[in-house]
């Protein structure tokens, strides 16, 4: 089979998944909503700008939570994980460059910070694994032990106040804008998106994943070493999380320990929305993105209105997720009839 | 397949249905294109502090005839709020008029705002780089050593005392301290300042203030006096004057909603707070806005259109700062009179 069918084949199976289908159309209907209501804001360049530089933070998150969730686990320790290594870059580079130092110096400090958020991304990450694969913890649990270790970690260094003074060199190129218009954190997230979809269909890695997914005692029988496995992919969700880090340390100049502390929920709320499968097993990087989109658009037009209380945010959330997850089980095969015939 | 594709279709209109029913009655925030636009972004929405505020907003919105609101995060968070920044710079706003979480974290946002044409003030962020005015509705070190005065009268002008503020990292609350701290130096000369811990958090949470209170008492029992800065600190250390049975023994001062601390005031647990009132800002900063707008010039003496900003007048130490007389005394004599 050439690369082409292949990837053909691929097409028409991502156009056939129902909730990718759902997520479109759910997002078109956004759209058309959005530029007939508030066409200014629609029309303008600089309303999309602002949604690019605000959903890669947790975007990024989500990322790593999907892939989690396909070999059927969670982690919820993603916000710890980016605020931590964001304070430890922030802190190695004002170590290197402290303010009023020579410019040259900004460099060398911002690769320094860069190459350390990103390993110790990672080292997180495969500690959740290790304690998930190895010592058979279940990964809702580890990964909330070590959200509260993380975060206390991050306090502790910078004694719960927000470390900022970074040189600027390091916003001039995170929170640049490509050309003028196309903001650095989406060029970061997209090429995330690529990198996870290389992984996913074009090594062995991600049909491994769902085969471990589905059932990790065929998985272990069919000779994968089911935790090395596990280590990786929680190790990759840690390494997102640090480039979340890396994006929110750049959108404010400074970190913090409680930056986005309802990114959690937040990124949980998009992967279900996207049709993953939480028991592990199933779901689409597309539908992620999707509902990446689909929950910024909803959360930058609530935004526009100016009577609509930021406080009904959390609601709309929760209704969207409960709503999703209820049509998720509607759609599946025969779901609905046995609706009625247990009733009847 | 094709039924189910149309089920999802009529689940997502009923989708958007839904939201356009609710968009109804809002509707209207668009018909006001061409004239100014000014946002209000408070720390966040539910606190009673920036409810009473969203008061004088409306008030200058209605005396005005602008298109003035207020728009804040669900919590006090300065992502969420940057991000609330974010879509007003986007909506193409006129005016921002920002109370800061964190002024660091706001920095880029606000600068991007700016270098969008946008009109950034600011309250309560004396140290904020990318605004163009802050104002304060008072120099803050005479705030601080007015707090110190009611503090010093409780206190009988002498014993040892500490400061509280919201966050070490809040500029405002930290120059009310060391304005107390220095005018206790210099006017109360038997007062002494704890110096193991000269300043403590709050964290602008009432629970916190209460713990870190009851600690202190407990672990200096010398202590006599706090002085409170945000408006959780003197509700929260009364609280623990309370519990720990000290009430007349040890005092706290500082800032406080007039209706929330009636309990606190009447029992005695606290003899007098101190006070500007968040609306009459609220009113003053879209008020200042609007007259950059306007295209007016910004000189000392600016009058503002409210009791206590009547004429602002330049700090001496930050050009950017304007500062009003806009401070008041509650005891239990005038707490109903205010009427928040």
């Amino acid at each position: 089979m050439s690369v082409f069918s292949t990837a053909s084949v691929r097409m028409r199976a991502l156009a056939k998944d129902p909730q990718v289908t759902r997520l479109a159309v759910i997002l078109a209907l956004l759209l058309i909503f959005f530029a007939a209501v508030r066409t200014p804001s629609f029309v303008r360049l600089s309303t999309w700008q602002s949604m690019a530089v605000q959903f890669p933070e947790f975007g990024l998150m989500a990322l790593g939570v999907m892939l989690t969730m396909i070999i059927g686990g969670i982690d919820l320790s993603v916000v710890a994980i980016a605020n931590m290594t964001g304070i430890g870059a922030a802190v190695i580079m004002l170590s290197i460059a402290p303010p009023g130092s020579d410019p040259s110096q900004a460099v060398p400090a911002i690769l320094a910070a860069v190459a350390f958020s990103l390993v110790a991304g990672a080292l997180a990450g495969m500690f959740n694994g290790f304690l998930v694969a190895k010592i058979k913890i279940p990964a809702i649990l580890v990964t909330l032990g070590t959200f509260e270790l993380f975060t206390g970690i991050a306090v502790i260094i910078t004694q719960g106040k927000p470390i900022s003074g970074l040189p600027t060199q390091y916003s001039e190129v995170f929170a640049a804008k490509l050309g003028g218009i196309v903001p650095m954190q989406l060029v970061m997230f997209a090429l995330v998106v690529v990198v996870i979809w290389f992984l996913m269909s074009r090594t062995a890695l991600g049909t491994k994943l769902y085969l471990l997914g589905t059932n990790p005692t065929a998985a272990e029988f069919s000779g994968l070493n089911t935790v090395s496995l596990t280590v990786r992919t929680y190790m990759l969700s840690g390494i997102f999380s640090a480039v979340a880090g890396l994006v929110m340390l750049a959108n404010y100049n400074s970190a913090k320990a409680d930056y986005g502390s309802t990114y959690t929920l937040l990124a949980v709320l998009i992967v279900v929305l996207g049709g993953v499968n939480p028991n592990g097993g199933s779901g689409r990087l597309a539908g992620t993105v999707l509902a990446v989109i689909v929950l910024q658009v909803l959360s930058s037009l609530l935004n526009t209105f100016p009577d609509i209380s930021n406080f009904y945010r959390p609601l709309i959330y929760g209704g969207v997720l409960l709503l999703v997850i209820v049509m998720n089980q509607w759609y599946k095969p025969g779901n609905f009839a046995r609706f009625f015939t247990r009733k009847g | 397949m094709k039924q189910r594709r149309f089920k999802a279709i009529a689940v997502g209109l009923s989708l958007a249905v839904g939201l356009s029913l609710s968009a109804c009655v809002t509707d209207d925030s668009t018909s006001a294109e061409g004239d100014h636009t000014i946002v209000i972004v408070p720390k966040d929405s539910t606190n009673p502090w920036f409810v009473r505020m969203e008061e004088g907003v409306k008030a200058f919105a209605s005396d005005s005839g602008l298109n003035v609101y207020q728009k804040g995060p669900s919590e006090t968070d300065a992502t969420m709020q940057a991000q609330v920044i974010r879509d007003l710079i986007a909506q193409g706003v006129d005016a921002i008029g920002v109370i800061p979480v964190d002024p660091g974290a706001l920095e880029p946002v606000l600068k991007e705002a700016m270098d969008a044409g946008i009109v950034v003030v600011t309250h309560e962020g004396a140290t904020q780089e990318n605004t163009m005015y802050d104002i304060e509705a008072f120099n803050n070190t005479d705030y601080g050593a007015f707090i110190m005065d009611n503090l010093a009268e409780a206190m009988g002008e002498e014993g040892l005392y500490t400061t509280m503020v919201g966050h070490v990292t809040n500029a405002s609350h930290n120059e009310w301290a060391d304005g107390a701290v220095a005018h206790a130096a210099e006017a109360y000369p038997n007062m002494t300042l704890l110096e193991a811990e000269p300043r403590v958090e709050s964290q602008d949470d009432g629970e916190v203030a209460y713990q870190t209170a009851k600690e202190l008492f407990k672990k200096y029992p010398d202590l006599k006096g706090i002085v409170g800065t945000s408006s959780f600190d003197a509700p929260g250390v009364a609280r623990a004057i309370e519990e720990l049975g000290l009430t007349g023994k040890v005092f706290v001062s500082g800032t406080g909603l007039p209706a929330a601390n009636k309990e606190i005031l009447e029992k005695g647990l606290v003899q007098s707070l101190t006070l500007w009132d968040p609306a009459d800002a609220g009113y003053a900063l879209a008020s200042l806005a609007a007259k950059i707008l306007d295209g007016e010039e910004i000189v000392d003496g600016l009058d503002l259109g409210v009791v206590g900003y009547e004429s602002m007048q330049f700090s001496s130490i930050n050009p950017k700062v304007l500062e009003g007389a806009g401070w008041v005394v509650i005891n239990k004599d005038n707490v109903d009179s205010f009427g928040f």
